[in-house]
């Protein structure tokens, strides 16, 4: 057995912590191979999980395929996250699937707006 | 190995090893009350995902399949034995093949191994019993 002396992780993140109304939100982004992960939590889980792709098709706008993996299936705004996420990176040449998860303490627009935009600052698509 | 966080935020922790011709990758985020790890077989790809969690009674666990593992279910006796050693919530991530049963065994102690060492498991973890 032995540890290797890899050049760097396969894996690539980046971890942020910001303030979005009041309540202190962990956001987390991972580059696998194959899928995008993000975890963005006000509450120390991962929360509900949700999962985006872009559909292969064969007209000229794609479409795109969110759903709820894991936990709250009542919450549009949650999936409303993830599909403007799925398109941004969609957009930028990738067509690699999201899988998202969220730990919010609140479901308003103003909190998954300030969640989006962190995410997009700190991309690594 | 690298080790990402604050005290008091979330804490990343990645790490390789290679040992007989596999090279396993580790990812350990932890967060305040659930833990998410991930588990890469020579490949940085994604694979399955897991949740496990103890259950009332306390020496029952409770696991789930929550993308990839229909017919497949490498990875979701790690996740729950994860559970059963740490006494911890789990979301495991993990693309070992199916079928290694060696290799899950060998990728699962060294991912123990490492979150005791980290401090992160409950201090009656080996009160589940198995």
């Amino acid at each position: 057995m032995g540890s290797s002396v890899s050049p760097s992780f396969p894996v690539p993140h980046k971890k942020l912590s910001l303030d979005i109304k009041g309540n202190k939100t962990d956001v987390v982004i991972c580059s696998y191979d194959d899928h995008f992960l993000i975890i963005a939590t006000q509450i120390g889980t991962m929360g509900t999980i949700l999962h985006a792709r872009k559909e292969e098709g064969v007209t000229i706008q794609p479409t795109f395929n969110v759903s709820v993996i894991f936990g709250k299936r009542d919450e549009p705004m949650l999936v409303a996250c993830a599909r403007q996420l799925i398109e941004q990176i969609s957009s930028s040449g990738s067509s690699r699937p999201l899988v998202l998860s969220l730990g919010l303490k609140d479901h308003s627009a103003e909190t998954l707006k300030g969640i989006v935009s962190a995410v997009i600052e700190n991309r690594l698509w | 190995m690298a080790h990402d966080g604050d005290d008091d935020g979330v804490q990343i922790t990645c790490f390789t090893d290679v040992s007989d011709d596999v090279t396993l990758h580790f990812q350990i985020i932890r967060l305040h009350k659930q833990i998410y790890a991930w588990i890469g077989c020579n490949s940085a790809k994604f694979g399955h995902l897991y949740a496990a969690a103890p259950t009332q009674p306390n020496n029952v666990v409770g696991v789930t399949s929550i993308l990839g593992g229909a017919s497949d279910n490498t990875g979701s006796s790690i996740a729950r034995r994860l559970v059963l050693k740490t006494g911890l919530n789990i979301i495991l991530a993990c693309n070992i093949p199916k079928n290694s049963p060696m290799l899950e065994a060998g990728a699962e102690k060294k991912l123990v191994q490492k979150l005791i060492s980290l401090g992160y498991t409950r201090p009656k973890s080996e009160g589940l019993s198995s």
